[in-house]
């Protein structure tokens, strides 16, 4: 496949806080790629140096075989950005916006009414496109949102956390709008903290935390990174110590008093583990199973889990 | 061009969809000059009612006399409703707040005149009231002046006056010769001061201020207040709608749509030029707004086309210009809270927007000469009063452009660099 977008060791700083630390990644045309990550791990300044919003301090963008340094102006011509905010002018209507949006991207006439209609009937939003937005439902001006983006048939397309505070209707509308997109040939980055979103939607995924990619690949890849097995935590009253006496050989991602992580080979295991330790004694108060998934990799590769 | 354009053109369509804060802000100048019209009528006169004085008269006597028909004669008695009244009349309707003052002349005040001693006048005050009564006080002070001056220079033929009044039979030809003589030359050592009256009220005081009669030779059109005033309150809203617009650009890049924009194939100089070209586009609608309300609702002639289609574009450039650059200064939406309305307030104040600069102290009509509100409210004055051409104002057309040009660029560039460093 043609790589589409090819990121080399980006750096960008704000004053003392490193926000994006030596990012490299590539992607190709019509791949959904996914940046996983809490707030504050770097996505959004990643998407900005991508769309051009900002400078990176040192590393290189190549998206489409055009360099973005020297080439910045053309490359925002094939590329459409979807914004975490609901960027929109609310006292015009839907289609106004999408008029204004697609006329700086180039378009006019026919042409740009005939994308805007398009584009309106893609988020099945036309019965309402001569209303103000402010009179819209958030998930209206979600899909709006994303309309603005898409009116101009980007080639390339930039969404940041899309789906962000909206009902489940809609955010499911909004994940088919995407995969339609990508079926199209179109090459997708996709922000998201909601694993279960990256899960569903990403061909491949990077998992980014503090600035840096920690892994990236398919979910199968990133399965086997944490050797595709059970994860089950364990807490109660007990030390780390006798916990490693009862258990012994058990392979364990952590250990501490009153906590401790084991990675079992298939579920059906922890009842053992289990009864080890309550035949020598020892307090538990809650067990909690993870299946291998997004969630497990993400706590293995960052060592915490993504809703902290 | 074309981007620009766009985003100037959906600036425009915004606010079409929700013009309140513009409407507001045309409000101003609107509500400002019908009031000021209000207050003193079309040709600028205040309707007021006669202020009511009571005098008492315990004098009879010749000056007794002149100070009583001097109040009643000419512009005075136009203004002042005199009811000649005795003392126990005059303390009652006093008491009773029938009056704004009275006016006592005291027994011997002819007598104690022409022998030179002193002589008081009584004044009482309603103390109810609080305009009326100094009005009366300041014309009674003014006119014990002049008696009392006139006394001074016209001590000799007075005194011989005074043998002349006393005498029992008519005087001698050769008496009043002499009474005339020195009056004679009494007059013409006061002409220079007593030729032109000090109280006067006549239309061209108040219609011709120095800098519109600069003009040369002036059109002089009967005068209209709305057009004196309307000048200077149209900038006070033309500053604040051009301030109104370029917000929008703070909002924006709050809102999100300013990133979008510049996610687009559009430069950051593309997004300032569009939205400092809103702004003088709107603010120049705007403009157009405020003169077909002068005309068709206040009756102001608007003079010479040319005049006043340059110099409604000159002050709308400086307009833009001079917040174009506020905002490139600015770091942000709390400081602009804080420095714009200021900012335009003081340069309308001292421009003329709120007291007409011709009514203010010398000093500080020396000071209005820098704020750039003068430059257009003037211009805009000479154009409406004056039917001033092009060449009658193009000092101000100079001033105006020059500000313009050399605030917009500059501001403008002040805010890309902002934008561009993520600033703001």
């Amino acid at each position: 496949m043609t790589e589409m977008i090819t990121v080399k060791e980006l750096n960008k700083s704000f004053g003392e806080v490193r926000a994006v630390r030596g990012i490299s990644f590539s992607v190709a045309q019509g791949e959904i790629f996914g940046f996983l990550g809490p707030n504050g791990a770097g996505k959004t300044t990643t998407i900005s140096m991508l769309s051009g919003l900002l400078r990176p301090d040192s590393g290189s963008i190549t998206i489409d075989g055009m360099d973005m340094a020297s080439r910045g102006r053309d490359i925002r011509r094939i590329m459409g950005v979807i914004p975490q905010e609901i960027a929109l002018y609310d006292e015009l209507s839907g289609r106004d916006n999408l008029l204004f949006w697609g006329g700086l991207y180039g378009l006019a006439g026919g042409d740009l009414r005939d994308q805007v209609d398009r584009a309106l009937e893609l988020v099945e939003l036309t019965d309402r496109a001569k209303d103000a937005v402010r009179t819209y439902s958030g998930g209206m001006k979600r899909r709006i949102n994303l309309c603005a983006g898409l009116v101009h048939s980007p080639k390339i397309i930039l969404l940041d956390e899309p789906t962000l505070g909206i009902d489940p209707q809609a955010r499911i509308r909004i994940l088919e709008v995407v995969k339609g997109l990508a079926s199209e040939g179109r090459t997708v980055i996709y922000t998201t903290h909601y694993l279960e979103e990256a899960e569903q939607l990403c061909d491949r995924i990077a998992i980014i935390d503090e600035g840096t990619v920690h892994a990236s690949g398919t979910l199968a890849e990133l399965v086997e990174l944490v050797g595709g097995k059970v994860m089950v935590s364990v807490t109660g009253d007990f030390s780390a110590d006798e916990a490693k006496q009862v258990l012994g050989e058990a392979e364990f991602d952590h250990i501490s008093d009153g906590e401790l992580r084991v990675k079992l080979l298939d579920r059906d295991q922890t009842g053992r583990l289990l009864g080890g330790l309550f035949s020598a004694g020892l307090h538990v108060d809650g067990v909690a199973i993870r299946e291998p998934s997004l969630e497990s990799v993400f706590l293995q590769v960052t060592g915490r889990e993504l809703r902290d | 061009m074309k981007a620009i354009l766009g985003i100037l053109a959906n600036d425009i369509r915004r606010r079409l969809k929700n013009p309140l804060s513009v409407i507001l802000m045309l409000l101003i100048p609107v509500t400002m000059t019908l009031i000021t019209g209000l207050v003193f009528g079309p040709e600028g006169n205040v309707d007021m009612p006669k202020i009511k004085v009571l005098l008492v008269d315990n004098d009879g006597g010749f000056f007794g006399g002149l100070l009583k028909q001097g109040m009643q004669q000419g512009e005075l008695g136009d203004m002042l409703d005199i009811t000649e009244v005795t003392a126990a009349e005059g303390e009652e309707m006093m008491s009773g707040g029938d009056a704004s003052a009275l006016i006592e002349i005291p027994e011997g005040f002819t007598a104690n005149v022409l022998d030179g001693k002193p002589a008081e006048i009584r004044l009482v005050k309603n103390p109810s009231e609080t305009f009326l009564p100094i009005v009366v006080e300041e014309i009674t002070k003014t006119m014990a002046v002049l008696l009392d001056g006139g006394t001074r220079i016209f001590n000799a033929p007075m005194s011989k006056m005074r043998s002349i009044v006393d005498q029992e039979n008519w005087p001698a030809v050769s008496d009043m010769e002499e009474v005339m003589d020195g009056a004679k030359n009494g007059v013409i050592l006061t002409y220079g001061y007593i030729a032109d009256s000090l109280i006067t009220f006549t239309d061209e005081v108040a219609a011709l201020p120095d800098s519109v009669a600069a003009v040369d030779d002036p059109v002089v059109k009967d005068f209209n207040i709305f057009a004196y005033v309307m000048p200077g309150s149209m900038m006070i809203g033309l500053l604040f709608i051009v301030e109104l617009v370029l917000r929008g650009l703070l909002r924006e890049r709050k809102a999100g749509t300013l990133r979008r924009m510049l996610a687009a194939p559009v430069t950051t100089g593309q997004a300032v030029a569009g939205k400092v070209g809103a702004a003088f586009a709107i603010t120049l609608i705007s403009s157009l707004i405020l003169l077909a309300v002068s005309r068709l609702g206040f009756g102001v002639d608007l003079g010479d086309p040319l005049a006043l289609f340059l110099q409604t574009v000159a002050t709308i450039l400086m307009c833009t210009g001079i917040i174009t650059f506020l905002y490139g200064a600015i770091s942000g939406e709390r400081a602009a809270d804080a420095v714009m309305s200021v900012m335009i307030i003081v340069m309308a104040l001292f421009g003329g927007s709120m007291v007409p600069s011709e009514q203010m102290p010398p000093a500080l009509q020396a000071a209005g000469r820098f704020s750039p509100v003068f430059w257009a409210a003037d211009g805009m004055k000479k154009i409406f009063l004056l039917d001033a051409g092009v060449s009658d104002i193009r000092i101000h057309l100079l001033v105006l452009f020059l500000l313009g040009v050399l605030t917009i660029i500059p501001g403008a560039l002040l805010i890309r660099a902002r934008i561009a460093k993520g600033g703001w």
